[in-house]
């Protein structure tokens, strides 16, 4: 198992990420999808584990840092062209958590072969989808973004997210949840 | 006076964070005194005086007593503005500081060789010609000459040179201090995979391919992020904590490489500009991209200038963050006359 923080370890089964599984975090385009993928990663990060971002243009390097992430272990392949697939299956062997944004809809047959190979690895693949071009594959948990709603001040000050967590197993008991993410702090947090 | 044990700069440090809450531009001048740019946060809080009630509720709830505060332009008659506890109204600064006795230019010789010339104000000194400053009286009466022409807006003496330094050390005592490592520093099992990973896709796509990510010190996300192709020599930008003005968290989980033109148009879909004191001309309502997309803005909060742009004058730019009807939060930056998306808050 790969360790997960707030809020997340009290919202999943046995409280981490099981090696070797994929967990698909599914949220219309701009809406927390991607600093929900992220803060899957923190906790794992900061016990020395190392992590791949594929398919991310444009990293928020800052953000990524206040989530709590040890920059100095991640590799990030921002434009993997047409190749994400295989660049993902590049990573998959060194890191053992890689977050993956498809840049159009995945291949099935794309997705069928990632998904063995992070079984065989026994990684953790984090895929990054949105509801028009969804993970064409069951994933053993799944992370859906139904709403975002800022709370403001003088600035932007937290993000309310609400989160359907399901999947198959023990995962499959669907619950709905608010979180924080970001705080104000940048961190993921309880409500 | 400052307390042996430190308590000085930890209850300046404590103070100055929360203010900083207040407005993103909180700047430590020296103990005891901190500067905000007035215009900036006064929108939010419905006018320069709420801008006051809120700054002292600030400062009760974290000091227990009341502060002495002020307003002016120009961090010279602003401290005047603060000690003496006026406002002065747009465009009077001028003849404040005028109205200043010349004792607050802070130099014994020059106030008792003036007196003997009958002149006793600082608008009387600034009157004299500049040839006969400098040939009456030091070097220094030059510099002071300006300050009260207001071709300077602050004296020498004000800041603390070395505050900036002490506040930065007494943060990172506080955090966890990690031994400076190379990328592949106190290598591991892991780090060899890692970096046979990394091999493997630049054989596919080229060296560029892989990037490893850092933070140096900056005022926003744009500039504190360093994205440098894995493999190349590690840099020594370091964040060092704290950079006046900064842009709290949370930052936008997307920062562009390259930053997109796009368009904020008020309600009469006029074009929304920023006028050099740091206002908008109109709230904007609509984010418009090149594209011809157009994107209502429901939410906005700024113009944060750069700090540079309230005390003297270097690069302008001014922040702006938004929240569009979908939900979507942006950072949009003003520079040059243009508007810029730099960020998105996925």
């Amino acid at each position: 198992m790969l360790p997960l923080g707030e809020p997340w370890n009290a919202l999943v089964p046995k409280g981490g990420l099981r090696r070797g599984s994929t967990i698909v975090v599914q949220a219309p385009p701009g809406l927390g999808g991607l600093s929900l993928a992220l803060s899957l990663v923190t906790e794992a990060s900061t016990k020395g584990h190392w992590a791949g971002v594929v398919g991310v243009d444009d990293p928020g390097v800052v953000a990524i840092a206040e989530l709590g992430i040890d920059l100095r272990r991640v590799l990030f392949v921002p434009r993997p062209r047409g190749a994400w697939a295989e660049c993902a299956a590049d990573l998959l062997d060194g890191v053992d958590l890689l977050v993956v944004r498809p840049p159009s809809r995945a291949a099935h047959g794309a997705a069928r072969n990632l998904m063995e190979r992070v079984r065989e690895r026994g990684t953790v693949l984090i895929a990054l989808c949105e509801p028009g071009a969804p993970w064409p594959l069951p994933a053993d948990l799944s992370f859906n973004i139904t709403q975002a709603e800022w709370a403001t001040s003088s600035r932007l000050d937290a993000r309310y997210l609400t989160v359907r967590i399901g999947g198959r197993g023990e995962a499959a008991r669907v619950g709905e949840h608010l979180v924080v993410l970001p705080n104000r702090k940048g961190r993921a947090a309880a409500r | 006076m400052e307390a042996p044990d430190g308590s000085t700069l930890r209850d300046y440090l404590a103070l100055l964070d929360a203010l900083s809450v207040l407005c993103p531009f909180t700047e430590p001048v020296r103990l005891g005194l901190y500067a905000l740019p007035i215009r900036g946060p006064g929108r939010f809080f419905g006018g320069e005086e709420a801008v006051l009630d809120a700054v002292a509720h600030t400062v009760r709830d974290a000091v227990g007593h009341e502060p002495s505060l002020g307003i002016a332009d120009g961090l010279f008659c602003a401290e005047i503005a603060a000690r003496e506890r006026v406002l002065v109204a747009p465009g009077m600064t001028d003849s404040f500081r005028r109205a200043q006795p010349l004792g607050a230019l802070g130099r014994k010789d020059l106030v008792t060789t003036c007196r003997r010339l009958g002149l006793h104000t600082v608008g009387s000194f600034a009157d004299l010609e500049r040839a006969r400053v400098a040939e009456r009286f030091n070097t220094h009466a030059l510099v002071l000459h300006r300050v009260a022409r207001g071709e300077l807006s602050e004296l020498a003496t004000q800041r603390d040179q070395k505050l900036g330094q002490r506040l930065a050390r007494l943060r990172g005592e506080g955090e966890r201090r990690d031994e400076q490592v190379g990328f592949f520093g106190g290598r591991g099992a892991g780090d060899d995979r890692a970096q046979e990973a990394a091999h493997r896709v630049r054989r596919r796509l080229g060296a560029s391919a892989v990037v490893v990510a850092s933070l140096r010190g900056g005022r926003v996300p744009e500039d504190r992020a360093t994205l440098v192709p894995w493999g190349s020599p590690a840099g020594n930008a370091r964040d060092s904590a704290p950079w006046p003005g900064r842009l709290r968290a949370p930052s936008p989980a997307m920062t562009l490489q390259h930053r997109v033109v796009v368009q904020l148009r008020d309600a009469a879909d006029k074009a929304v500009v920023m006028g050099s004191r740091g206002f908008l001309s109109a709230d904007p309502t609509t984010l418009l991209f090149s594209s011809q997309v157009r994107r209502d803005v429901v939410w906005h909060a700024g113009p944060w200038p750069s700090l540079e742009r309230w005390w003297g004058s270097s690069r302008r730019r001014a922040h702006l963050q938004l929240v569009l009807g979908s939900g979507e939060a942006v950072l949009v930056v003003c520079e040059s006359r243009h508007w810029w998306l730099v960020g998105i808050y996925d």
